[in-house]
């Protein structure tokens, strides 16, 4: 594996060419990861006519360290400006976010960055090392059945994320799955809730209901404090977080990099699924869940540290199955495809080369988050110094533009402000936005799931629990929520 | 490494019998002037569908060959979500000036036999081309020790007594759905259809052994097919394709109905201006004959049968394909509109 890793590291910085493709991807990948709307899908969209030109090895190790630092450029924003650049940076604004205005913007986004290298890097040596086993591993042990039980596991903890009560944590998340069966049904392509408007056949999109309930409620709140007198600038902070800090955060990263990787390596999943359930693990085995969602650094570490261990583990399938884990390793079948070759085991016998490339390309993109993070971060915490009356405008103006961008329908830039109106009611009232966007995200994958796997054993649900995994996962799914009653209602009992 | 050989194996016998359907252009003209300048700027392509995925890759595949011969350039508006019908909405309410053109599938017609307030893509829109016509195949894994062929295939699914499986896109009224009816009916057999509408998890699902077989079209599992991993055990078209020269069709199987054919095409509004559609359709049906358009299709197995309709071709392919769904719809007991 060395010698590999090593010949892969010379071709990649062997020539000109092959290096200003790789600091292109690297920079490009963190600018379109940064702002919302125009993720890394656009900036892959854009170049994939481009990479016929290149050499295959070019080609898929562009879009390959495009998928790493994208995944990382979008926590930058979620945490200063409480807007995610994508999906799977949404829950690094749960803390991130009220970190920044606790005066620790430096803090969070400097955690952001250390454990988007971490996890990147470390996903990516688990590739070099195991990529055909672990995919095998995959495909035939998790199906439907299982990524429900890992969503419902993972639901479970949802409640305590960032409301005022345990029973408004679960109204909150029950919103959320609610605004996910907006659209056909996954399996049956039946139109629930659309109400004779065709555009909400596909139900809610992520990005204009995630700007909404984050950025555009953040205004409104903002705004509210300004005309009460109340508003108080966030506090700028270039102080990093110390050795000793982020060593007290080792056990969250491992556990991140764990869950992270599993959920990459699982097909069609990806990133989002990994950061949301990156967080609720790190809610559920802290002995302090209350203080998640307002300011808590493991929060931040456990999202960034999950998103990008499953960029490497996506690659997995893709390379050794040639089933690409999200829309953007979808892409890179094309960019296989326009120079003749399929990915796929076959891959490792006739393109080893082109395999090394990537290999070596995405362990450096990840290391160099770690260089351009600090670098540019430095510059980009003295946006906060903009006042609330200019950054307020800016933003909704970029929320506007991100939510409309995605699929250029003006529905979605009604549902952000809509979603905007309600996060800003329900946070007043001490609901969870957190809450909302956990049910919102995971809902829909569940649901999916659910109704594949309810097929799959033949609408007997008893039969779930003949799978192994799936019955370890939903009995400590059940554990966790019988005991976030039994907390709810002894702290109903002390308050009474 | 047994695999890998089984594979090259494989893949030479495509590359040696591979493409069955004989090109011949059927556009004579090389250029054709453009009515009153038009088009002066970039056309905008409406796609139904994700950038990744099959619909994804044939616009970006006809708009380069399209740019290429004219040197108009095409920028493609992806619009996702419901089956389609987010991506028609809004093709239907952009401005008919022809500078507006539309990908759609075979979706689009099984949508408007359910359902006649869904535009009829041969009525409400003029077909410039259909680029893709393909047909479907029931995939088992290589490795597959439970059955080897069809016939041991349908013994085995009899003997579950309802409890096979099937990975497919069993949206209510698709042609996936409505395909399996024929066949379930015509065998007796009762097998559980998984839908899955991505292609990663629904193949996945087979390599893993999460379902005992898939039903899908050959272009999109192309590379399990190279790679020695998926087999077909059945050819749902009239006759057998040169490349699966082993695998029988559902007739020589015994069952007797007309095959529901996948087709992906370009439109463009009935109410554009009639000398622009002209230009449109000698620059779409041209297109499809640029070397770059070709190497795509044979690269998707588009060649194997005959993908090319002009207008009245598609006018007729998707005409016959209301009347077939809208037949079955009804036997279904669908509320059809």
């Amino acid at each position: 594996m060395i010698e590999n890793f090593l010949a892969g590291s010379a071709a990649l910085f062997g020539d000109w060419t092959t290096i200003s493709i790789f600091v292109f991807g690297v920079i490009g990948g963190m600018l379109f990861g940064a702002i919302p709307g125009v993720s890394m899908l656009t900036l892959a969209a854009i170049l994939l006519p481009f990479t016929a030109g290149l050499t295959a090895a070019q080609g898929v190790m562009l879009f390959a360290v495009i998928y790493c630092t994208g995944t990382y450029g979008g926590a930058i924003t979620a945490i200063l400006f409480n807007i995610p650049g994508a999906p799977e940076n949404a829950p690094t604004a749960f803390d991130g976010y009220p970190m920044t205005q606790q005066g620790k913007s430096g803090k969070a986004v400097g955690a952001a960055v250390l454990c988007s290298a971490i996890g990147g890097v470390a996903s990516a040596l688990v590739m070099m090392a195991a990529t055909e086993p672990l995919a095998q591993w995959a495909i035939s042990n998790i199906g439907p059945p299982e990524i429900f039980a890992l969503v419902f596991f993972g639901l479970a903890v949802a409640s305590s994320v960032g409301a005022r009560t345990i029973w408004k944590g679960w109204i909150s998340v029950l919103i959320g799955l609610l605004i996910a069966t907006i659209g056909q049904d996954p399996v049956g392509g039946i139109n629930r809730y659309n109400f004779g408007v065709s555009d909400l056949a596909a139900g809610i999109a992520f990005v204009p209901a995630i700007l909404g309930f984050f950025a555009v409620s953040e205004i409104f709140v903002q705004a509210e404090r300004k005309a009460g007198g109340t508003y108080v600038a966030p506090k700028v902070s270039l102080s990093f977080p110390t050795i000793l800090e982020l060593w007290m955060h080792k056990i969250a990263v491992i556990r991140s990099i764990l869950v992270g990787f599993f959920c990459g390596i699982l097909p069609g999943i990806g990133a989002t699924l990994a950061a949301f359930m990156g967080y609720g693990e790190a809610v559920r085995w802290s002995k302090d869940r209350e203080s998640f969602g307002k300011g808590n650094m493991e929060g931040v570490i456990s999202s960034e540290t999950a998103n990008n261990a499953a960029t490497g583990a996506a690659m997995i399938p893709l390379l050794a199955l040639g089933l690409p884990g999200g829309a953007l390793t979808a892409m890179m079948v094309a960019v296989f495809q326009m120079h003749d070759l399929q990915p796929g085991p076959l891959v490792f016998y006739t393109s080893p080369d082109l395999i090394w490339i990537v290999f070596a390309a995405m362990f450096y993109a990840n290391l160099s988050i770690l260089i351009i993070g600090v670098v540019e971060t430095k510059t980009i915490l003295n946006l906060l110094k903009i006042p609330f009356h200019f950054l307020a405008p800016l933003i909704l103006m970029l929320a506007t533009i991100g939510a409309y961008i995605s699929r250029g329908l003006v529905l979605d830039v009604m549902v952000m402000f809509l979603a905007g109106i309600l996060g800003y009611l329900l946070r007043r009232s001490g609901y969870s936005i957190p809450g909302i966007v956990l049910g919102l995200i995971l809902g829909k994958i569940g649901e999916q799931n659910f109704a594949q796997g309810m097929q799959m054993v033949h609408y007997d649900l008893w039969t779930y629990f003949s799978r192994p995994i799936c019955t370890l996962l939903i009995a400590a799914g059940t554990i966790t929520l019988a005991t976030s009653v039994y907390r709810a209602f002894a702290q109903a009992g002390k308050e009474a | 490494m047994k695999t890998f050989f089984g594979a090259v194996a494989f893949a030479a016998a495509i590359a040696t019998g591979g493409a069955t359907h004989a090109f011949e252009c059927a556009v004579s003209e090389a250029s054709m002037e453009k009515p009153g300048g038009f088009p002066e700027r970039a056309l905008t392509m409406i796609v139904p569908y994700g950038p990744a995925g099959g619909s994804g890759q044939v616009a970006g595949a006809m708009a380069e060959a399209v740019t290429s011969l004219t040197g108009v350039a095409i920028n493609r508006d992806h619009k996702p979500g419901g089956s389609g019908t987010v991506g028609m909405t809004a093709y239907m309410s952009a401005p008919a000036d022809g500078y507006n053109v539309l990908e759609h599938i075979d979706d689009a017609s099984s949508a408007h036999a359910l359902d006649s307030s869904n535009p009829n893509p041969a009525v409400d829109l003029i077909p410039l081309v259909i680029s893709q016509v393909t047909f479907s195949q029931i995939y088992i894994r290589t490795n597959e020790t439970r059955y080897s062929d069809w016939p041991s295939f349908v013994e085995w699914v009899k003997a579950q007594d309802g409890k096979a499986t099937i990975a497919n896109v069993s949206k209510e009224g698709s042609m996936e759905r409505v395909t399996m009816k024929f066949i379930t009916d015509a065998t007796g057999m009762s097998i559980q259809q998984i839908s899955f509408d991505k292609g990663a998890p629904r193949y996945g699902a087979l390599l893993g052994g999460q379902v005992d077989a898939l039903f899908e079209q050959p272009g999109d599992v192309r590379n399990f097919l190279d790679a020695g991993n998926f087999k077909p055990i059945l050819t749902i078209f009239d006759e057998r394709p040169g490349v699966f020269a082993d695998t029988p069709t559902h007739r020589e199987m015994g069952m007797e109905f007309d095959p529901l054919l996948r087709f992906r095409g370009f439109y463009v509004h009935k109410d554009a201006p009639a000398d622009r559609i002209e230009w449109l359709k000698w620059a779409f049906q041209r297109g499809y004959c640029e070397d770059s358009y070709q190497a795509f299709n044979e690269s998707k197995f588009m060649t194997v049968i005959d993908s090319y309709r002009d207008t009245d071709g598609a006018k007729e392919l998707i005409m016959r394909s209301i009347d077939q769904y809208r037949d079955v719809y009804t036997a279904m007991g669908l509320d059809v509109k």
